[in-house]
């Protein structure tokens, strides 16, 4: 079971920001929230499946874009953060 | 009677304003931001639903979302949103390149007043969507998303988008779209085929000045009362057509009298000046205003004449204005309403005598729309 925490900035798309997850993957894990909050959909990840450039998804502190992204096993994970990266002005 | 409202819908770099003024159109108020932080490329009415808006917002770190509100501004709710669809089932063709998401959305357009839930969407990359259903859900306009001459489309600066969608009001099979660096296209029957139609425009960046296509159009309005008439902004200078874009456009920002230079974005036509268009030239280099202040022109097609609107320097400085930051207004006179990249929204109650700025520092403005 991993401790999920999604950005602040995504309230208006998830009743909550802080949940629990048994997904094997973080493709998994981005399948299971856009089930659970409809109006995630296409705002993690674009309608070709990829990642949004300037979202971030941190497995126990690690960035997986800079890994295995969406295919980053969470077996053995304690957390998963997805966040906006600092970005715009 | 309740008296009439003037609503400027200001679409800018973060968020959507509604500014409201009564038909005297002499002071201004500015309600609160909506999608605050966000790109909003378009803010539009529609006319067959009084007191609906749409809100084409963009923002870089969710994506493309399409608001609607059904009370001018005071809340909105999401609705769908276009989005590039599956590739078909067959073989993978590896010379072709993987499909592209919907990076931005552009302009909303409402459909024919025959077709009340009809809408139509731009987009970046290159594409047009139609719903049936007020925005619920979109499918591709796939005759002219997967044209014949898209290999010889180019994306302009600002990105490869279909920036302008236009409905004769008298035909809705009749429409036209304008799509950076592809130019415009016709279609009469309601979107199932698409010609170009971009005859004697200049694209003096391509080996041959005066293609089919592949001009960079920047903007298209039709006349007021004569739909057959329409006026272009386009990279390369200013047009008009007289015959449904069909034939020459008649290059009018070289003719006596004409700004010095006829580069620009925006053009607007008023209900109430039938014959008539607004223009805001810009110098080609700087894409800003030339001689040190703001001016906005005005075409009138009968005597083929050009006036300007402002007093030289009336607002100083050096100004840019975006394809969708010039509209008119629907009363008489036709208030004109500009909206600059640096966050000024400039009007006239009576087209052009006389000129005030709203006193409020928006973020660089987008688009602005007059609704009344």
């Amino acid at each position: 079971m991993v401790e999920v925490r999604l950005d602040a900035m995504l309230k208006e798309f998830a009743s909550r920001t802080s949940l629990r997850s048994e997904a094997a993957t973080v493709g998994g894990l981005l399948d299971e929230l856009e089930r659970q909050f409809p109006r995630l959909r296409f705002k993690l990840r674009d309608e070709t499946g990829a990642i949004r450039p300037y979202v971030r998804v941190f497995v126990d502190g690690e960035d997986t874009s800079r890994s295995s992204g969406t295919r980053t096993s969470l077996s053995g994970a304690r957390s998963v953060e997805i966040l906006h990266s600092i970005a715009g002005g | 009677m309740a008296e009439r409202k003037v609503r400027v819908l200001v679409g800018t770099r973060k968020g959507t304003y509604i500014v409201e003024s009564d038909t005297r159109r002499k002071s201004w108020k500015v309600g609160p931001v909506a999608s605050a932080g966000r790109d909003v490329f378009h803010v539009t009415a529609d006319p067959r639903h009084p007191g609906t808006l749409y809100a084409a917002v963009n923002s870089g770190f969710w994506g493309p979302i399409l608001y609607r509100s059904p009370n001018w501004g005071r809340s909105w709710k999401e609705v769908a949103t276009p989005l590039t669809p599956p590739s078909p089932e067959r073989k993978p063709d590896p010379s072709e390149n993987p499909p592209r998401p919907v990076v931005n959305l552009w302009h909303i357009a409402p459909g024919h007043p025959s077709e009340p839930k009809t809408l139509f969407a731009g987009v970046d990359p290159h594409m047009l969507f139609r719903s049936d259903d007020s925005g619920a859900s979109w499918a591709p306009v796939r005759a002219i998303n997967e044209h014949p001459t898209k290999s010889r489309w180019f994306p302009g600066a600002g990105g490869p988008c279909l920036h302008t969608v236009l409905i004769d009001p008298r035909d809705r099979r009749r429409m036209y779209v304008g799509i950076s660096a592809a130019g415009t296209f016709r279609s009469d029957d309601a979107g199932e085929h698409w010609r170009p139609v971009n005859q004697k425009v200049h694209a003096p960046f391509l080996p041959d000045p005066y293609p089919e296509l592949g001009q960079c159009v920047h903007h298209v309005a039709l006349d007021a009362a004569n739909p057959e008439i329409a006026y272009r902004q386009d990279h390369g200078g200013i047009y008009v057509n007289r015959r449904g874009m069909d034939g020459n456009w008649d290059r009018i920002g070289r003719v006596r009298g004409s700004p010095k230079d006829d580069f620009g974005f925006c053009v607007a036509a008023a209900p109430a000046l039938p014959g008539s268009a607004f223009f805001v030239p810009l110098t080609g280099e700087a894409r800003t205003t030339p001689s040190g202040g703001l001016q906005v022109w005005q075409w009138t097609d009968a005597g083929r004449r050009w006036r300007t609107l402002m007093p030289p320097k009336r607002f100083p400085g050096d100004f840019g204005v975006q394809r969708e930051g010039l509209s008119a207004d629907a009363l008489d006179p036709a208030g004109l309403y500009v909206g600059t990249t640096t966050g000024q929204l400039i009007l006239s109650p009576d087209t052009g005598r006389t000129w005030r700025q709203v006193p409020y520092q928006f973020p660089g403005i987008h688009s602005v729309e007059a609704t009344v």
